[in-house]
């Protein structure tokens, strides 16, 4: 019976605990909400569960993944770019949670179910949306207008980038608005090399500079500056990425109004159609799978793109539209280049610099491209190869050993990240029979990429070669590979957008769902395009921006 | 179980269709004399590959990879080809690879090597390493490479602690 002396009412449940989660957990006990922060996953604790700094001899594979138990239990989540032998364990099972998608249509759902969610296992790299992106689907009659601009969402990006630390390069360009950054990254002689030469061939049309990321160069709110060990996505004992575990969650609960339950799988909404309104979250527990409810005044669903979306057809709200799961959106990648340099053979890379260059977007800012609308951004780098590369090498004995220690030439690569419209008919349906661990419908997703993104896909070969060959880079080599499989790119978004209209949008401009008024969507699937950057900067920000709402309208008594 | 034992087990039942693990092991004591040979013989070659594998606990790490990670397809063909090393060194001095003079262990180890260049040049690289030295000397070089010894070596550990994206080679 101890159960019954847990408190069960809150004034705030935000159900994740990750990018957005952390946000709105801080955000709103700031404010003095007592919240409660729902996470279906097991708590973390950086000095236990980080493993940035486990050395290769200490795993039982050295780095290549226990290959049985991946494809017995994570064959989807293994896609993931930062899934190894180290980060296995921030991603979910599969088996405990399927999915499904038309056998000829593969979609990658990658999932992390602990406190942190996938801000643990980020890529870190943040971008400021403009007017090119919240204008873009009005000005191209796409789909429907965002239901804010840029000027609406400016102070909360400051907001969030002075609190998680943005390093990065000022460049004043109007569709990537610099912020307040803390000390850029430094790029490397070939990557300053490439900049000089492309800012001499194209101005200010294509730009390189060092990417904006969310690792710290200097100290910042009690968290130590970067040691450039390299992986992040292993955790980060010195806090120096920003994540959820690292900063939003302690910010919340040292307002001593947080309650964070970890192992609570939230399987739906209780809502109240007399008051119109959500009373509360049910939950199971994700070890004893007993079921139970929290109340409060305000929910939050902070469970990811999909799993939000999950959430809302399991409940049975906030679906007038019929927009709910509909729009998914990615970006696509694999298109760009790489080439080779000759000369700095005297030079070396020491450290991991958790980052790489980026080149923002070119394509339809100033000029008309004749074959597709939207653009892409570059990322990628430059490095000398190491041993990894003469793994395969010729010869035995000395001469071998010789040859690991030297360096190969240095090389760039560009890798593009595409715009991906929004469509109707990409999206994410109950499934009829199919269930996870705890009995919760799971879904069903229908999503690929349409002529546009596969225009942009293309293009992105050409023009990464252009910027290799301005650069005098030798041995240019196209990307071979086709575009990459949709959610492969971990940006997956859409599934219960922001419009002006409720009958064709789920959440208004404050990312409140038009049809119950203190239910808020604030990860991913909030979003009404998709852009080119990489996203999460934007879900933070309007993360922050609808718990000032929300609290704001409460203390009016509106909510 | 010890690994060391496991590999001397999968050497004694190569060949078998399929490989059970578990209590089965202990019921086959009498061919760890058989597999004892197959140790040794490793801990020379994998030397012989690359000097210094044995600071690297190279012969740990193959039997893992082997024991836990491999098909069962490609244990065999590994274990299936290793005697070669005892075919050709006896071919040039009637001594097994392990007895064998250096520099019989290293001509027969140079050819072995040069016949999977060959193959990679020939038929390209996803069949030339499935050839079982090919195997044999991927896990070598890559268990030295990711040991406490080889990235001392490669100047990979410790960690530098700060980026310099133009240093001095």
């Amino acid at each position: 019976m101890t159960q019954a002396r847990e408190v069960s009412d809150f004034d705030a449940i935000v159900v994740g605990s990750g990018m957005t989660g952390g946000w709105a957990a801080k955000e709103l006990t700031e404010r003095g909400l007592r919240t409660l922060v729902l996470e279906a996953g097991r708590p973390i604790t950086p000095e236990r569960d980080y493993v940035e700094h486990k050395p290769p001899w200490e795993l039982p594979f050295r780095g290549l993944g226990d290959r049985r138990s991946v494809a017995a239990r994570q064959p989807m989540q293994s896609h993931s770019v930062s899934f190894d032998e180290w980060s296995h364990v921030f991603w979910t099972d599969d088996v405990d949670n399927p999915y499904s998608t038309p056998p000829d249509r593969p979609f990658y759902w990658f999932r992390a179910r602990q406190v942190g969610g996938k801000s643990t296992i980020w890529g870190r790299q943040v971008y400021r949306w403009s007017d090119l992106d919240f204008e873009a689907n009005l000005r191209d009659a796409v789909a429907i207008d965002w239901p804010i601009r840029y000027a609406d969402i400016a102070p909360w990006y400051d907001h969030v980038e002075r609190f998680i630390g943005v390093s990065g390069q000022a460049e004043g360009l109007a569709h990537l608005p610099d912020g307040p950054f803390l000390p850029p990254m430094a790029l490397n002689c070939v990557e300053q090399h490439v900049r000089e030469r492309i800012a001499a061939r194209f101005g200010r049309d294509r730009v390189l500079t060092i990417g904006r990321v969310a690792n710290l160069t200097a100290p910042h709110h009690g968290r130590a500056p970067c040691h450039y060990c390299g992986p992040c996505h292993r955790g980060c004992i010195t806090r120096s990425y920003f994540s959820s575990v690292n900063a939003t969650l302690p910010a919340a609960r040292a307002t001593g109004r947080l309650t964070l339950r970890p192992f609570s799988i939230v399987r739906s909404l209780v809502y109240d159609a007399r008051k119109g309104r959500v009373t509360g979250v049910r939950m199971i527990d994700a070890k004893t799978k007993a079921e139970r409810v929290y109340t409060g005044r305000l929910v939050f669903l902070c469970a990811s793109a999909l799993e939000s979306a999950r959430i809302l057809l399991n409940s049975g709200l906030a679906n007038s539209s019929g927009q709910v799961g509909r729009n998914i959106m990615d970006h696509i990648k694999w298109g760009g280049a790489s080439g080779q340099f000759d000369g700095w053979t005297d030079r070396r890379v020491i450290g991991e610099r958790p980052n790489g260059i980026y080149v923002p977007r070119f394509r339809n800012v100033s000029s008309r491209h004749p074959d597709f609308i939207r653009g892409y951004s570059f990322q990628g780098g430059a490095g000398r190869a190491g041993w990894q590369a003469a793994l395969r090498a010729p010869g035995i004995g000395a001469a071998l050993k010789q040859r690991l220690t030297q360096f190969g030439p240095w090389t760039m690569n560009f890798e593009g990240f595409g715009e991906m419209l929004p469509r109707e008919e990409n999206r994410a349906t109950l499934h009829p029979t199919l269930v996870d661990a705890w009995g919760i419908p799971s879904l069903h997703i229908e999503c690929q990429w349409s002529e546009n993104e596969l225009a942009i896909h293309r293009d992105m070969n050409v023009a990464a070669a252009e910027l290799l060959e301005a650069a005098g880079a030798k041995d240019i080599q196209p990307s071979g590979s086709g575009p990459s499989t949709p959610g492969g790119t971990n940006h997956e978004m859409g599934t219960a957008r922001m419009g002006r209209d409720p009958k064709t949008s789920v959440l208004n401009g404050w990312n409140q769902a038009w049809d119950v008024p203190n239910l808020f969507v604030t990860d991913g699937a909030a979003m009404t395009s998709s852009g080119c950057q990489n996203p999460s900067l934007t879900y933070m920000a309007l993360t922050a921006r609808a718990c000032h709402y929300a609290v704001e309208q409460m203390k009016r008594g509106d909510l | 179980m010890e690994r060391r034992e496991l590999i001397q087990w999968l050497v004694a039942t190569a060949g078998l269709p399929s490989l059970a693990f578990g209590r089965q092991i202990h019921r086959q004591p009498l061919r760890r004399s058989l597999s004892g040979h197959v140790e040794r013989t490793l801990a020379v070659a994998t030397e012989r590959i690359l000097p210094g594998a044995a600071e690297g606990n190279v012969g740990v790490f193959i039997d893992k990879m082997l024991a836990d990670w491999h098909t069962a397809a490609e244990r065999e063909r590994f274990l299936a080809g290793l005697p070669e090393l005892d075919t050709r060194c006896r071919a040039r001095g009637g001594r097994d690879f392990v007895d064998g003079l250096e520099a019989d262990q290293v001509a027969v180890v140079t050819a072995l090597d040069d016949a999977v260049t060959a193959l990679r040049a020939d038929r390209g690289g996803a069949v030339a390493n499935q050839h079982w030295f090919a195997m044999l000397k991927y896990l070598t070089v890559y268990g030295w490479c990711t040991s406490a010894a080889g990235m001392r070596a490669l100047d990979l550990y410790p960690m530098a602690g700060r980026y310099d994206g133009c240093a001095p080679v």
